[in-house]
C-alpha cells in the first residue's frame, strides 16, 4: 500500500481527482437546482392562497402572508358546493379505478397465465395501443355517446373502466408472469377453474400491483381536466374543471373577476388526495411506472 | 415469439392413457376458452371504444357532418382534406405545434436523462431527491398550471419581480407571448420525475462488470459513458422519445388551462396548438366533418414521425442481444 501512495500522486490521478471532484460539484449543483425549481412553485402557491387579495395582487410581490388568511380555506370550501364537486371526483375516479384494475387485472392475468391460439397478436394489439394517439378516438367516441344519449351521464366513466387500459394491463402481465408457477399448479390439480385461479391466488398476491393501479388510475380521472369538460355540465361536473375556469367570483361583480386566492386554497385542497395517495404507495407507484416504462 | 408461447402442453400426459389424454385436451380447450372470456372486457371495449369510433371518425371526416345535420347530410369526399391545406389557422397551429415538440420533447428527455445519472452515482439523500423530483407528475394540471401562473404573471409574478431586480420594470409578458416558454415549462416540471425514474432503473440494470472491465482496461469516465451506459440505454430512450413524441404532438390541456380552462377559451397565439384548433371547429363551429378530417392528418404525421424514429433506431439503438456476442 505503502509503495503505492507515490504513484496516486502522478499528474494524471491528480488530474482525475480535480475532475471527479468537479463533476461531483456540478453533480450537487443540478440536484438543489432542480429541487428549488420543482419545490417554488407548489411553496408560493401555498403562500399565496393564505393571503389577502390586496396582498396578493401587491407588486413586487410579498413572501410571507401578514396576517396569515386562514379563513381562505373556509370560504374556498363554502363559496361554491365544493363537497359535491369533490363528491363528482371521487365518484368517477373510484368507479373509473375499480373497474379498470379489475379488468386490466383479469386481462393482464390471461396473458401472462393462459393460453390460446392468437394471443400473441392480441398482446401486440395491446402493445400498439400504447403508441396510439388516443385525441383520434376522444372525438368519434363523444360524436357516437351523444348519439346514444350517455352525455352529461356518468356512464362513460363505468365503460371506460370496464373497457381495462392498456397500460395497466401491461402492468399486471409483467407482475403476473413473474409469479412462480407452482403457486397455480396446486390449484390446478384441484380442478380451479382459471378464474378462480386468478380471483383466489393471483390476486391477493398482487396487492403491491393492484395498489400501484388503482393509485395512478385515481390520480388520473382526479387531475383529468378534458373528459368533463367535454361531458358534462356545470352541475354534474369535477373539482378539476370548477378549478380551471372562473368560479371563486363576486356574485356582485359585474367583471366576473376571480377571487385568486380563494381558487388558491381550494386547489391547494383539490391537490391534496394525490399527493396522500402518493405518498402511501410511493416505491410500489414509481416501480409499476418503471414497468411500463421500460417495456 | 408468439409460436413459443402458444405451445404448452402438459408434459405428464401419460399418452397411454386414452380418457386421461381426453380429459386434459378438454382441460385445454376450456382453458383457452377462459383465456378468451377473460380478455373479452378489453376486446369488446377495444372494438366498441376504439375501432368503431375510429370507423366513424373516418366515414364522418369525408362528410359535411355538423352534429346534427343527418337530413342535409352530404358526402364531400376528399374535400374536407384538401380544404386543411388552404386553412392557414390549421397551417399555423401545425408549426406551432410542431415547434412546441422539438422544444419540449429534447429538454425533458435531457433534463430527466441528466437528473437519473446524476443519482445513479452515490448521492446522499438519492430517495429524498427521487421523491421530491417526481411529485409534480401526481399534482393534477389545474393546480400545477395555477402554481405557475402565479409565478409566471406579467404584472405580479415571481419571476418577472426577480428579473426587475436586475432589470427594473420587467414586464415579459411569460403567459401570451412566451406561452409556448412556459408550457415547455409547465410541461418539463410535472414530466422530468417520470422520465428520471424511468430513466434510472434501467440504469440501475447496466450490469456493473462492464463498466468495471471498461475501468481496468483504462477507459475514463466519458468513454465508459459514451460506449456503455449511452448504448445500453439507447432502447430505454428510444421507446420514452417515440411515446413522448405522441404525448406533445396532441398536446390540448396546457394550452387550454392557461387561457382559462373553458372549451370555449382561446389559448394564446404563440401556443395556438394543433389539437386546439382540431377541438375549436368541432365544438365552436359545430365543423365536425372537417374537425375529423383534421384529426385523421395530425394522426398521419404520428405515425409517419414513429415509422421515422423506428426507422431511424436501426442506427443509433442498441438491442441487448449484442451484449452476449462479443462485441
Amino acid at each position: 500500500m505503502a509503495a503505492l501512495t507515490p504513484t496516486v500522486r502522478t499528474p494524471q490521478a491528480q488530474r482525475d481527482r480535480t475532475s471527479k471532484r468537479l463533476r461531483t460539484s456540478i453533480s450537487y449543483l443540478i440536484l438543489y437546482g432542480t429541487a428549488l425549481v420543482i419545490s417554488v412553485p407548489v411553496i408560493w402557491m401555498i403562500l399565496s392562497s393564505l393571503k389577502a387579495e390586496p396582498e396578493f395582487i401587491q407588486y413586487p410581490p410579498i413572501v410571507i402572508p401578514n396576517p396569515v388568511r386562514w379563513d381562505n380555506y373556509f370560504h374556498a370550501l363554502t363559496w361554491i358546493p365544493y363537497f359535491k364537486y369533490t363528491w363528482n371526483s371521487t365518484f368517477l375516479a373510484t368507479i373509473f379505478s375499480l373497474f379498470t384494475v379489475f379488468t386490466s387485472s383479469m386481462v393482464g392475468f390471461a396473458f401472462a397465465r393462459l393460453d390460446a391460439p392468437g394471443k400473441g397478436k392480441l398482446f401486440g394489439i395491446v402493445v400498439s395501443l400504447l403508441m396510439v394517439p388516443g385525441i383520434v378516438t376522444i372525438i368519434p367516441q363523444f360524436v357516437i355517446f351523444a348519439k346514444i344519449g350517455l352525455t352529461n351521464t356518468y356512464w362513460p366513466w363505468f365503460l371506460w373502466g370496464i373497457a381495462a387500459s392498456p397500460f395497466h394491463v401491461f402492468l399486471f402481465r409483467q407482475f403476473f408472469t413473474s409469479i412462480p408457477k407452482e403457486l397455480e399448479d396446486a390449484a390446478e390439480v384441484d380442478g380451479a377453474t382459471p378464474f378462480r385461479i386468478f380471483w383466489q391466488i393471483f390476486l391477493p398476491n398482487a396487492k403491491p400491483a393492484l395498489a400501484t393501479s388503482f393509485i395512478l388510475n385515481f390520480v388520473g380521472v382526479w387531475g383529468d381536466w378534458l373528459a368533463p369538460v367535454i361531458y358534462l355540465d356545470d352541475v354534474k361536473t369535477t373539482l378539476a374543471v370548477k378549478l380551471a375556469t372562473p368560479t371563486y367570483v363576486n356574485p356582485g361583480d359585474p367583471s366576473g373577476h376571480i377571487l385568486v386566492t380563494l381558487t388558491l386554497a381550494a386547489a391547494v385542497i383539490y391537490t391534496i388526495p394525490p399527493v396522500i395517495m402518493f405518498f402511501i404507495a410511493q416505491r410500489n407507484i414509481m416501480e409499476g411506472v418503471v414497468t411500463t416504462g421500460l417495456k | 415469439m408468439a409460436n413459443t408461447l402458444q405451445t404448452t402442453s402438459p408434459t405428464y400426459a401419460p399418452k397411454t392413457n386414452k380418457q386421461f389424454g381426453l380429459r386434459l385436451r378438454s382441460r385445454r380447450s376450456s382453458r383457452q376458452l377462459a383465456f378468451y372470456a377473460m380478455i373479452s372486457p378489453w376486446l369488446i371495449g377495444f372494438l366498441l371504444l376504439g375501432v368503431i369510433p375510429l370507423i366513424v371518425g373516418l366515414l364522418a371526416s369525408f362528410t359535411n357532418y355538423d352534429g346534427l345535420n343527418v337530413d342535409a347530410f352530404k358526402w364531400l369526399g376528399m374535400r374536407n382534406y384538401s380544404r386543411v391545406f388552404q386553412d392557414s389557422e390549421a397551417l399555423y397551429a401545425f408549426q406551432r405545434t410542431m415547434l412546441w415538440s422539438a422544444l419540449n420533447v429534447p429538454i425533458w428527455l435531457i433534463l430527466s436523462f441528466t437528473l437519473a445519472l446524476i443519482l445513479n452515482q452515490g448521492i446522499r439523500a438519492r430517495g429524498f431527491f427521487r421523491t421530491l423530483f417526481y411529485l409534480p407528475s401526481i399534482i393534477p394540471a389545474v393546480g400545477a398550471v395555477w402554481a405557475w401562473r402565479l409565478l409566471l404573471d406579467p404584472n405580479n409574478g415571481v419571476v418577472n419581480a426577480i428579473i426587475s431586480i436586475f432589470r427594473p420594470g420587467t414586464a415579459v409578458m411569460w403567459t401570451t407571448d412566451y406561452a409556448l416558454q412556459s408550457l415547455t415549462m409547465i410541461a418539463v416540471w410535472q414530466g422530468a420525475g417520470v422520465g428520471m425514474v424511468i430513466f434510472l432503473a434501467g440504469l440501475q440494470g447496466i450490469p456493473r462488470e462492464l463498466e468495471e472491465a471498461a475501468f481496468l482496461d483504462g477507459a475514463t469516465t466519458l468513454q465508459s459513458f459514451r460506449h456503455i451506459t449511452i448504448p445500453l440505454m439507447t432502447p430505454v430512450i428510444f421507446f420514452q422519445l417515440v411515446l413522448a413524441i405522441i404525448g406533445s404532438l396532441q398536446q390540448f390541456a396546457l394550452p387550454m388551462l392557461l387561457a382559462g380552462g373553458r372549451m370555449g377559451s382561446v389559448p394564446p397565439r404563440a401556443a395556438y396548438f394543433f389539437v386546439v384548433h382540431v377541438m375549436r371547429q368541432i365544438f365552436t363551429f359545430s365543423r365536425f366533418g372537417y374537425g375529423l378530417a383534421l384529426l385523421w392528418m395530425l394522426f398521419v404525421v404520428v405515425v409517419v414521425l414513429t415509422i421515422i424514429v423506428f426507422g431511424s433506431s436501426r442506427f443509433w439503438v442498441h438491442y441487448e442481444v449484442d451484449i452476449a456476442g462479443d462485441k
